[in-house]
């Protein structure tokens, strides 16, 4: 029981750090119709960045993931409109693979740049929390508590902001906004900001447990990818709910396989969920 | 093409279609005078609401002129276009289904946020029932509810025409002449209206002048209730 119990728990947690990216990857995917696989280095990037602030800057963690968000937002739309823009008109699956081959090229870079070493951020020990039998440890808890907070403020930005509506509505139909002045290209480009930048923060957050290294965001594609499909492609709510739909599963699957088969999760989850309800749990079209 | 002052838009032997497909207009013209209604009417497929897209700028003139207010935009696209006072209802999908009608009004006044406010109190003192419904989203809205909201949008960014395509399709006999008496009283207020409808010769009725579109081409043109009670448009759309 308690080692259930405690599956669900740390599932919980790794989902809630996949949310953030994911969510970065389906609001790309929301209003650009693409899915963006180059958001495994923008990860890394932002895992890189708010190193860099943190280690060799001495900042605390929360300005160093608000550099990390800012750097990796202003690389994605850098990206996105020298070499994923032209490639647009040709469809989605040619802008993928571009984005694949983007992925391959970033990462590279941060690998010239601070080489192959793990790196760790400078960070306090602390000792776990123990309720009975259960842990929890204090900068997984905080790491939790700072993605909540960004997947609310996303919410509240959605929700209420003319900007957000904006991001809605050229999700929705875009011919429609453009008749009513929004220019999709200009919502597209905030939103590649947000996105990206949301995924460097994913990164940060995902690499604050552990450590960091030039393949840390591409570790996580897989399940990334997999919590979007698996709340429906382009559903921002979808994206949270298969995070932690996922990382509840790949913890429960661990309990029964060995942990080498933990990515395999993602792949099951995938194919059943394409299989049997290919617009996900909370999608509303048909990706 | 010279810009004819007196007309507020003028369409001039426009040829257009979708892709690389064969052209669905094939040399159409028409125009719009300030306080005009305006119906083209035509059989299914005959490319009105082809016509109007083209005006809006969601389908580009492969040739031919379109000149909004003395200013050629043939070459502008959607964005342009409204900015040069054209307001477009498309016939479907033409609210935002996962919005409130509040938010569905706000992003319509995108343009000029500045007077979003008070353009959305005087629509909902316009229609009643868009204030009633402000938190509902616009996907549970009925037919008439969904076309009145649609066309509330079309007026947010305080257009200087408004084109309407099919705006009682579906509808009601009753849901319809509402909305005929609704398109009727902003024309009162001034508002020129270009629009295209099924419901043949209760448009024609309302219109100050009617096209009659077939296969891309202008067939007959003329006042609107002259239209309505000429024998043949009366064969061709009363059934027969
Ligand atoms: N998005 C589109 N892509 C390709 N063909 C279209 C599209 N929309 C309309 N058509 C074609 O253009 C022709 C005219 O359509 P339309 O302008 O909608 O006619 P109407 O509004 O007069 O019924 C039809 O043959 C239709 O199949
Ligand atoms: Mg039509």
């Amino acid at each position: 029981m308690t080692l259930i119990l405690q599956a669900v728990i740390n599932g919980l947690m790794t989902g809630t750090l996949i949310a953030v990216p994911a969510i970065g990857f389906s609001a790309i995917f929301a209003v650009l119709r693409y899915p963006n696989f180059a958001i495994a280095s923008y990860a890394t990037i932002g895992a890189f960045a708010a190193w860099w602030a943190n280690a060799i800057l001495g900042l605390p963690v929360i300005p160093a993931i608000a550099i990390a968000f800012l750097i990796t937002g202003c690389i994605g739309v850098g990206a996105e409109e020298t070499a994923l823009k032209r490639l647009r008109g040709n469809g989605a699956l040619i802008v993928a693979i571009a984005s694949i081959a983007l992925n391959l090229v970033l990462e590279n870079i941060v690998r010239f740049i601070f080489g192959n070493d793990m790196k760790g951020y400078d960070l306090p020990l602390l000792r776990d929390i123990r309720f009975g039998d259960l842990r929890i440890g204090p900068q997984q808890l905080q790491s939790l508590a700072l993605a909540v907070v960004i997947m609310a403020v996303m919410f509240l930005f959605l929700r209420y902001t003319r900007f957000g509506k904006a991001m809605r509505a050229v999700a929705d139909n875009p011919d429609l906004a453009r008749l009513k002045g929004i220019d999709p290209a200009r919502i597209a480009i905030v939103t590649v900001f947000l996105g990206a930048g949301l995924a460097g923060v994913g990164g940060v957050l995902i690499g604050l447990d552990t450590s960091i290294d030039p393949l840390t965001g591409y570790r996580v594609l897989l399940s990334v990818f997999a919590a979007a499909v698996l709340g429906g492609l382009g559903s921002i709510p979808g994206a949270v709910v298969g995070a932690l739909a996922l990382g509840i599963a790949e913890e429960l699957a661990l309990i029964v396989v060995p942990a080498t088969y933990r990515t395999a999760v993602g792949f099951v989850a995938i194919l059943i969920m394409l299989t049997f309800r290919p617009r996900g749990i909370l999608g509303e079209r048909a990706a | 093409m010279s810009a004819d002052p007196a007309q507020l838009l003028t369409v001039d032997g426009v040829t257009a279609g979708y892709g690389a497909s064969e052209e669905i207009l094939k040399g159409t013209s028409l125009r719009v005078a300030p306080g005009e209604i305006v119906s083209i009417i035509g059989p299914n497929g005959a490319g009105k609401s082809t016509l109007l897209k083209t005006i809006a700028g969601l389908v580009q003139a492969r040739k031919g002129s379109i000149v909004i207010g003395g200013t050629d935009v043939t070459t502008e696209g959607a964005l342009g276009r409204a900015r040069h006072g054209i307001g477009f209802v498309p016939q479907e999908r033409n609210v935002f289904g996962a919005m409130s009608v509040a938010d569905n009004l706000e992003i319509s006044g995108f343009q000029d946020p500045t007077q979003v406010k008070r353009r959305a109190e005087e629509l909902y003192e316009r229609y009643p029932m868009l204030a009633q419904k402000r938190g509902a989203l616009a996907r549970t809205l009925s037919g008439g509810q969904r076309q009145i909201l649609a066309m509330a949008m079309g007026l947010m960014n305080a257009p200087s025409l408004l084109l309407l395509d099919e705006p009682t399709a579906g509808l009601s006999p009753r849901a319809a002449e509402e909305l005929f008496e609704a398109i009727v009283a902003l024309n009162r207020g001034g508002l020129p209206i270009l629009m295209v409808e099924q419901h043949a010769l209760e448009a024609l009725e309302i219109s100050t002048r009617g096209y009659v579109l077939v296969a891309g081409r202008n067939s007959r043109e003329g006042p609107g209730p002259a239209l309505a009670t000429d024998p043949e448009i009366r064969r061709l759309f009363l059934g027969g």
